[in-house]
């Protein structure tokens, strides 16, 4: 026993003196970074900024199983071997545990010099709290390759905050096999014939949707279709940036046509307890006929091993409501996006280095099929980007307008707020007017 | 004697390293919070431009009980309650008759107590896991085994409906923690001496006497420790409710901590998630003073 | 139900060997309801340990409970080559031990303080000790990182190690007063009287005495650090110093996640931290069975 704890004291004694050799060494590496200050970043402009040696620190959710992971990766190389006075130490977290993470660190004011951010509301907090960059000046020298339009998620009292990268929207996926069995050789371009379709499912004992009841984003991919495609783009853009009230009959009609979809036993009853994993897992095994969700699942789908991409068509949701909205109209946007801390040492730098790593991060990114690109796109060579994604990239082609996903959009206690009423609609505890009642209440 | 003993240095230096620790990185965050939670700050701006508000955020706390958005921090808070109230009266007498038997000495008692053990030294993200599998709808070891018993009419959405999600959500948690005081008894249980346990015996007194009138009041100050986990441990639980439903469906799973971390981190309502931290601290303490008040009343 | 077995009426006469051979009935059923108890237990090692070897397809339906049809060894080295899994092994067990370390020293002395001397105000210093059992770790995540920042501990082990043990403190005080209050006093008195100081006594009579109360302690502060997430993914951004939940959590991707490299990662968090913990568990016994032939 007792040599047994004198070992064991001997050896944390070896861990500690190790943790604190550590810790010493670790100061002096600091000195080199920024510490968060709130000097005014003015002066470094000045200087050119191109033989310095300069640290920048970025963070990410690019995580090693990200599928994304790769593009950065690659446009972090471009970028090395293009600027070897620049070091990039880059750290990616998990998605769900990066938000809090960030949110942390900007309460702190403990910011990375360059961030991974969402756009709209998310980024519009750091914004409002003083401690995002502002990049209208830099953007001049881009405007030719990254469109202004693709700057309006980013865009906060007509300055630009943010680089876009990829964009994606929320696209129809069918499983082909299963539409044959019932007749259909392409997934129904109208409205009634899609109706047609999923009663003729439902008849050969086929589930038509499977929706993840569990993480409330899901039911939005497809209610929100539902909305925009029974209401009109504008409508739907002006409730979610707060330009118009939730206090719309129209879109009460539109949440009783999608509680109809429920109510015809459209939906896996089971799903309300999944996860979207789950889901796709399911959606992929060929256990729903339709999977309305994002498309980053793109390459997810077009890799999959047992050749599951040659069964999978993706089109856009159909038209419900002729008089008030048409085909184009689409959920989602660029909502990836890169950031300039305010606080950092070398912003201006940062803000050029931003811009440019964004650019190649979206080519990669594009031509991995993780989603389309916000910067323009007319000199990649797009003919190993898989089908799923080509047909995606024409679906956008002929986009008239973008909305863009709810919970992005709106604020982060609004939108908190309309996933709670979201849930119950999935959940048939409200109907579409308690809906636009509810919320015209809570939001306005 | 005295005098050495009230050593006021001594008992100083004795109690330094504990009381910078404590009130360093413990104390300090919950004044902070104390303060935050009397405004309505959304936790990035300078506290000085948000709005105070007074007690605004706790009158809204237990006010907001009634609509869709309705915060419904009373019924979490009796969430939190009654799994309280479940882990001191299934989890711990299970934890105790298992700490009995085996802290008695019977074969592969080693064994047997690193095997309950387990459950506790596993991740969460693996327990969570194991029980979504379980629940699952359609290939959930539950409802197979209810269907294969021709319980058809029993198998359910365990988890998606607001009547089994709760009870749903508490069976793995009473579960996980049984062997975290397994041990902890079986601790107090091999620590009594065996003079007295030897002694009763030849009194004649069989095992159910020996534990009843010698055991336990002996590990009574065991006890009183497992009583004060269980309960703080059950109001201040999360991570397993975060995994299984994230408090859905319809808020009906909601405890105080998950509300917390829907306040501070998604909807950027640091105050108001500040007053909930605040309140649950408050009562978390009251209820660890009643714990060891009603274990003196009973010496 | 245990009672109902072994309560029966005291029957004066009865020799010991007499009570054990009755109860040997009892007893049959008492190794069935441990065994079935067991097997309940041992169940999320086993699925753990398969669902490390399946893909999603059988994670997710096709095979939740079974052997897997196809033993996928690649998970693990997908979940190793993944970021540097052994050098997140290595932070976790540093933090671990200096952690365990610390709230031991802390705990242990803080104990003596408040049980050993008589003195205004301890009652009132235990309660407020107890307070720490109380405080929800992640309402106090953005005021940590402040303070950490301010003392320029952000990305270091100490970032992780100073709040674990202040969380830890507080269940590690409870734990050692149970223990310490076993000890008899005359034990420190008489040591103190043959001419021990007060730390004299501490160290020489005390401490030996609170083995058990190491082990379980140690037990216990290991349980609440090394699965811990929340601080460890916001008070560190350098991989160097990364433990391994969050080492973990990278392991899934922003809309689709392999399940089974997870599992093989969690195998190899989790495997390691078993064994110990037999090993532990082994000196808990050794020790106890000494400290009760002491008392």
């Amino acid at each position: 026993m007792k040599k047994v704890l004198a070992m064991l004291l001997a050896l944390s004694m070896v861990f500690s003196l190790a943790a604190c050799s550590k810790e010493e060494t670790k100061p002096a590496a600091d000195t080199s970074t920024p510490a968060a200050t709130t000097t005014d970043d003015k002066k470094d402009e000045a200087k050119p900024a191109t033989d310095e040696k300069i640290d920048l620190e970025m963070w990410c959710i690019a995580t090693e199983s990200d599928s994304n992971r790769h593009s950065y990766e690659a446009a972090i190389a471009d970028m090395a071997a293009k600027y070897p006075n620049i070091t990039l130490k880059w750290e990616a977290t998990e998605n769900q545990a990066y938000k809090t993470k960030i949110k942390a660190a900007v309460q702190a004011d403990n910011m990375p010099d360059i961030f991974f951010t969402w756009s709209c509301a998310f980024l519009g907090d750091f914004v409002s709290a003083n401690r995002v960059y502002c990049l209208d000046e830099e953007y001049a020298n881009w405007k030719s390759e990254l469109p202004e339009v693709m700057l309006g998620n980013t865009t906060y009292e007509g300055k630009h905050y943010g680089v876009p990268l990829t964009m994606n929207i929320v696209g129809l996926f069918a499983n082909m096999d299963l539409l044959k069995q019932v007749g259909y050789e392409e997934i129904p371009g109208t409205y009634e014939d899609f109706i047609k379709c999923c009663d003729a499912l439902k008849a050969a004992g086929i589930i038509p949707f499977g929706c993840a009841g569990k993480e409330t984003w899901c039911v939005t991919e497809y209610l929100e279709s539902v909305i925009e495609k029974s209401c009109g783009a504008a409508a739907l853009n002006d409730i979610f940036l707060g330009r118009a009230t939730w206090n719309n009959a129209e879109v009460a009609s539109a949440v009783d046509t999608f509680q109809s979809l429920v109510n015809n036993g459209y939906f896996d009853p089971d799903g309300i307890a999944l996860t979207n994993d789950e889901v796709k897992a399911n959606f992929i095994a060929g256990k729903y006929a339709f999977y309305m969700n994002g498309t980053w699942n793109c390459a997810d789908f077009a890799g999959n091993a047992d050749g599951f991409g040659a069964k999978v068509k993706v089109a856009e949701f159909p038209v419900i409501n002729a008089d008030k909205a048409t085909l184009g109209q689409l959920i989602g946007g660029p909502s990836d996006t890169l950031a300039v801390a305010a606080s950092s040492k070398n912003a201006a730098t940062a803000a050029k280095y931003c811009f440019e790593l964004g650019k190649n991060i979206c080519k990669y990114g594009y031509l991995d099929g993780c989603g389309l690109p916000a910067w323009d796109s007319s000199s990649y060579d797009t003919s190993s980007v898989n089908a799923l994604t080509q047909s995606v990239a024409a679906i956008c082609a002929n986009a008239k307008e973008y909305v863009l996903f709810g919970d992005t959009a709106m604020a982060a206690d609004s939108a908190n707020t309309y996933l709670s009423y979201v849930e119950q609609v999935y959940g048939c505890a409200i109907d579409g007017a308690g809906f636009v009642a509810g919320l015209s209440k809570d939001i306005g | 004697m005295k005098n050495t003993f009230g050593n006021k240095v001594n008992i100083f230096l004795f109690l330094l390293p504990a009381l910078v620790l404590f009130f360093g990185i413990l104390i300090a965050p919950v004044i902070l919070s104390g303060y935050y939670s009397f405004f309505s700050w959304d936790g990035m701006k300078p506290i000085a431009e948000a709005e105070n508000l007074g007690f605004g955020n706790y009158k809204e706390l237990f006010s907001s009980t009634e609509g869709v958005n309705a915060i419904g921090f009373v019924k979490a808070m009796g969430n939190s309650l009654l799994l309280a109230l479940l882990s001191v009266f299934i989890q711990l007498p299970m934890s105790l008759g298992l700490a009995l038997m085996l802290g008695r000495g019977i074969k592969g008692e080693r064994a047997f107590l690193s095997i309950y053990f387990m459950p506790v030294l596993i991740s969460t993200v693996v327990i969570g896991q194991l029980w979504l599998k379980i629940y699952n709808p359609s290939y959930g070891i539950l409802n197979v085994a209810l269907r294969g018993m021709g319980l058809d009419s029993l198998a359910k959405t365990w988890l998606g409906k607001k009547e089994t999600a709760l009870a749903a959500c508490f069976v793995p948690i009473l579960w996980q923690y049984v062997g975290y005081h397994m041990l902890l008894m079986y601790a107090g249980v091999k620590s009594v001496p065996t003079e007295l346990r030897e002694a009763a015996m030849l009194d004649g007194a069989t095992d159910g006497q020996i534990n009843r009138f010698i055991v336990i009041p002996y590990i009574k100050p065991i006890l009183k420790v497992s009583v004060i986990f269980a309960v703080t441990g059950s109001l201040k639980s999360f991570d397993l409710i975060y995994v299984l439903t994230n408090g859905g469906p319809f808020h009906s799973t909601e405890v105080p901590s998950t509300l917390m971390i829907n306040m501070l981190f998604l909807r950027n309502r640091y105050g108001m998630g500040s007053a909930i931290a605040v309140i649950l601290i408050l009562t978390c303490f009251a209820f660890s003073l009643i714990i060891n008040a009603i274990f003196k009343q009973e010496d | 139900m245990a009672k109902d077995i072994f309560d029966k009426p005291k029957s004066g006469g009865k020799s010991i060997s007499e009570v054990r051979r009755t109860s040997a009935v009892g007893k049959v059923f008492i190794y069935i309801g441990l065994i079935f108890w067991a097997f309940i237990n041992l169940f999320p090692v086993y699925w753990m340990f398969t669902f490390s070897l399946k893909s999603n397809k059988e994670i997710f339906g096709e095979n939740v409970a079974g052997l897997p049809k196809e033993w996928l060894f690649s998970n693990y080295s997908s979940a190793m080559r993944t970021g540097s899994m052994a050098k997140y092994f290595l932070n976790s067990t540093i933090v671990a031990v200096a952690t365990i370390l610390i709230t031991l020293i802390a705990a242990i002395m803080a104990t003596y303080a408040l049980t050993r001397f008589k003195w205004k105000g301890r009652k009132l210093l235990n309660s407020i000790f107890m307070l720490g059992l109380t405080i929800p770790i992640h309402a106090s995540l953005v005021p940590i990182y402040v303070i950490l920042k301010n003392i320029n501990m952000l990305n270091t082990y100490w970032s992780l190690i100073l709040p674990y043990s202040a969380f830890s403190l507080a269940m590690a005080i409870l734990i050692s007063s149970g223990f310490m209050s076993e000890i008899p006093k005359d034990l420190d008195e008489a040591a103190y009287i043959d001419g021990c100081g007060v730390w004299g006594t501490f160290i020489r009579i005390i401490v030996p005495l609170m083995k058990p109360a190491v082990a379980t302690v140690g037990i216990y502060t290991f349980l609440q650090c090394w699965n811990e997430l929340m601080f460890a993914n916001v008070f560190i951004n350098d991989s160097a110093y990364k433990t391994l939940p969050v080492g973990i959590q990278a392991l899934s991707g922003q809309f689709t996640t392999d399940w089974g490299p997870i599992g093989a990662a969690l195998v190899v968090a989790t495997f390691p931290t078993l064994f110990v913990y037999l090993f532990l568990s082994g000196k808990i016994q050794e020790s106890f069975i000494a400290g009760a032939v002491k008392g």
